[in-house]
């Protein structure tokens, strides 16, 4: 039970805590404060506790698939977040950018542990009833979250103490690659919901690394890694990294000529 | 970086996590599969076990009260289609199937783990099973009581290194509030209780600037009042010459008249030199008494009356009698230079007020007349020595060496006094406050 | 909060969902176990899983194989699509309970 706790604790909270490191660091790179922090977690947490609470019923809508659709909706708008937010960066000087490049951040901060902590609300919740379980699902989960925060944290010095510059661009790659997976996730749930039609994976690469394995889970949550993706989310994985690219570049281009 | 102590605290405390639990996951993986196989091996035992203890081939009743609920047996004959015998609690079909090894399977709302043995001597199958709930949670009863306290020791660690690098910190911040709460002109060296190693430079460094500064200081002060002492002299020996030149060319000669004035202006700006530095509020211990500025104002304005009626200026006193703290010599300066400004700038005919009232548990000394003014933009910099309007070529033609209200600004900072300018309340003109602490009602 | 859930729903629900054809296999997880542990499944066809959870407590499908991941609350029901797929064995699992919710997909 405790290494089952171990491995669904960290997965979710290094997902989320990956996200809002780089966006902690990145905010203190480019000159913010950091009161949106608190707003957005307490907003998170509220907000899974309540799409938890309501899984069931979300789940039976949409001939059964409402739950696809939701995290669906949810990873694409952590994609759009990010989208807005590389656009926002270099119209920094302008009030109205400035705001929407808060609300984005604050946006996709909220979204992740909405998306992360209502699995770690439910998981935690069925043991309540279970006292045998629950000290090593609990000691299990403190584990998890512990070595996910370290890694947090450890991204978070990481990158506030490199060089500004490297840090702004370690920070953006690290962004783009959470993009990419958060799209590659929403389209497995739409092929999941059938939605799109699934076909054969383009690879096999699960006797190299395995999903299973620490450094497949590792991988997963750091570049959403996948042992046999469907063609579509391989595609959608590597389209959406290009978007965000021509996006930050179009918007720096544009930026230089007016002045 | 917001904080070293936050920053060596959170990294810390990552790191005794990170590795801690690494560790400690590794070992309960391993630790747990060496369980596993020896649960393995002792359900493969059993199986033989129960092989060549129960030799009977003949089908018989279940065996009741010989098993504990958390593992069964089942016999089958070598087709598996007739269930020899089992334990009480086994199912009486073939969970999973029949070949030999390890298999898991559902049975009475438990997942088991089995045991499938083939008999080669009496050709029949030996099924041996057990609760894998039961084995796991037997495994990690161990491991758990050996987890426990580390993780509790994290919060105790985070406590004990927030402390240890408070205390690593102490010299640093001990370092900084000296720095910071450092006097303008408290040029002594900084003393920390002990110094570490990485702070030896900084601090010695800054103790070594500081002194250099503080001679600088010093040095300038003393060269500048020597001279101005030393130039009194031959001033006043010129004075005599010109005075006998006078007396022997007679009074209308206007080169004569023009010396004068230079020679005048020269005296003044030695004069107020030596006030400068008198003043000055590195100055050490300057005699403080009581001073009642209204008479103080009174006092000064009858003396120099006559140079205002020159001009056909008014001059105007109001206010209360209240006393300060401060220096007699230095406050006379004070009014002395505010009123010869006034005076100076202010055309003929023009007016003089000066007003001396407690302000909220302060003494406010206002000198407001109705000449040009000074623009807004400009009234930082009027306190800088030698900064004159408009350089020498100032409107009024007047004297002046641009040390008047550097001299002032140096005796409101001795008595802790806070300058205010601002326009007069006569339409055009210039208004100065000087604010004292500490006023008190007589 | 859940007014907003509850509306996004109904206007899902109107979507037009187009699975009405594939096969239904029903599984069921009671006590923290799939009922039944090995689902046979033809090849090559799109099969709809519809999972029944008994259990008051959530479990979530998992599968790495067959890249499926879903959340099934307390005394509620899911659909799960897989497939088509080649012949082989792909494993399951209940991830809240992996230790006893097990199962595998055999395709033939």
């Amino acid at each position: 039970m405790l290494l089952n706790a171990v491995i669904i604790i960290l997965r979710e909270v290094l997902e989320a805590a990956l996200i809002i490191s780089v966006f902690l660091a990145l905010s203190q790179l480019l000159n913010r404060n950091l009161w949106w922090m608190l707003v957005a977690l307490v907003l998170g947490f509220g907000g899974a506790y309540v799409y938890a609470v309501n899984l069931g019923q979300v789940s039976m809508m949409a001939g059964g698939t409402g739950q696809e659709i939701v995290n669906a909706c949810l990873h694409s708008l952590i994609f759009l977040c990010l989208l807005l937010f590389m656009i926002s960066v270099p119209h920094q000087q302008h009030v109205s950018w400035r705001l929407l490049n808060l609300v984005t951040i604050i946006l996709a901060v909220i979204t992740a542990i909405v998306r992360e902590g209502s699995e770690i609300i439910l998981y935690i919740n069925g043991f309540i009833g279970i006292p045998d379980l629950l000290s090593p699902v609990l000691m299990g989960g403190a584990v998890g979250a512990g070595i996910g925060l370290s890694v947090g944290v450890f991204f978070y010095y990481l990158l506030v103490n490199m060089r500004r510059s490297h840090g702004i661009w370690l920070g953006y790659l690290i962004l783009l690659l959470i993009g990419g997976s958060m799209v590659a996730q929403a389209v497995e749930f739409m092929i999941q919901a059938d939605y799109i039609s699934a076909t054969t994976p383009i690879w096999d690469s699960s006797h190299w690394i395995s999903e299973r394995s620490a450094v497949g889970q590792l991988l997963y949550a750091l570049v959403g890694y996948e042992a046999t993706p469907a063609p579509q989310q391989a595609a959608a994985y590597f389209i959406s990294i290009g978007v965000l690219i021509a996006a930050a570049v179009i918007s720096y281009t544009i930026r230089g000529r007016t002045p | 970086m917001k904080s070293i102590r936050l920053f060596l605290l959170l990294s810390l405390l990552a790191t005794i996590t990170l590795v801690n639990f690494v560790a400690l996951l590794h070992g309960y993986q391993s630790s747990m599969q060496k369980a596993q196989s020896l649960f393995d091996s002792r359900l493969e035992s059993t199986a033989r076990l129960i092989a060549s203890a129960n030799s009977e081939q003949a089908e018989r009743q279940s065996i009741a009260q010989q098993q504990t609920p958390y593992s069964y047996f089942q016999i089958w004959d070598s087709g598996g289609k007739q269930l020899l015998t089992r334990s009480q609690n086994a199912p009486e079909a073939v969970t999973g199937e029949l070949a030999e090894g390890f298999h898991e399977v559902n049975h009475a709302s438990y997942r088991w783990r089995n045991y499938v043995y083939r008999d080669q001597h009496l050709n029949r199958w030996i099924v041996v099973a057990e609760r894998i709930d039961i084995r796991y949670s037997l495994a990690e009863e161990v491991v758990l009581e050996s987890l426990l306290p580390i993780v509790l020791a994290i919060p105790m660690a985070a406590l004990i290194i927030w402390l240890a690098v408070g205390v690593g910190l102490k010299p640093l911040r001990q370092f900084a509030d000296q720095v910071r709460h450092k006097r303008a002109d408290d040029l002594s060296p900084i003393e920390l209780d002990r110094v570490p190693a990485e702070l030896t430079a900084v601090v010695g460094n800054t103790n070594a600037l500081l002194g250099r500064l503080d001679e600088a200081f010093h040095r300038e002060q003393r060269f500048a009042s020597d001279a101005a002492h030393e130039l009194r002299t031959p001033i006043s020996v010129l004075k005599v010459h010109l005075h006998n030149l006078r007396q022997r060319l007679g009074n209308e000669d206007e080169d004569i008249a023009l010396l004068r004035a230079g020679i005048e202006r020269m005296g003044h700006l030695i004069e107020q030199i030596l006030a400068l530095y008198r003043t000055s509020p590195d100055q050490a211990a300057v005699k403080f008494e009581k001073v009642d500025m209204l008479k103080l104002a009174q006092s000064l304005i009858a003396s120099e009356f006559v140079q205002f009626e020159q001009k056909q200026q008014q001059i105007e006193l109001s206010g209360d009698n209240v006393e300060i703290e401060g220096n007699r010599f230095a406050l006379e300066t004070l009014l002395h230079n505010l009123l010869s400004n006034a005076h100076k700038y202010t055309p003929a005919g023009g007016q003089i007020h000066i007003r001396v009232r407690p302000l909220s548990g302060k003494v406010a000394l206002t000198v407001e007349d109705s000449g040009p003014g000074i623009p807004e933009a400009q009234y930082e910099r009027v306190f800088e020595r030698f900064y004159r309007l408009q350089g020498d070529q100032h409107a009024s033609g007047e004297l002046g060496c641009g040390l008047g209200l550097t001299i002032v600004k140096h005796i409101a900072d001795l008595h802790h006094a806070t300058i205010k300018l601002g326009p007069s309340s006569m339409g055009q003109g210039l208004s100065v406050t000087v604010l004292f602490p500490q006023g008190e009602q007589s | 909060m859940k007014v907003i859930l509850v509306c996004f729903g109904l206007i899902l629900s109107y979507l037009p969902v187009a699975h009405a054809g594939p096969p239904v296999i029903e599984i069921e997880i009671r006590d923290h176990l799939f009922y039944p542990d090995t689902v046979p499944i033809p090849a090559d066809t799109k099969v709809k899983l519809l999972v029944k959870n008994l259990d008051p407590t959530a479990e979530e499908f998992e599968s790495y194989e067959l890249n499926r991941e879903k959340v099934i609350a307390g005394n509620s029901e899911a659909i799960i699509f897989i497939g088509p797929l080649p012949a082989g064995e792909y494993p399951f699992f209940g991830e809240f309970f992996p230790k006893t919710a097990q199962g595998k997909v055999v395709v033939e």
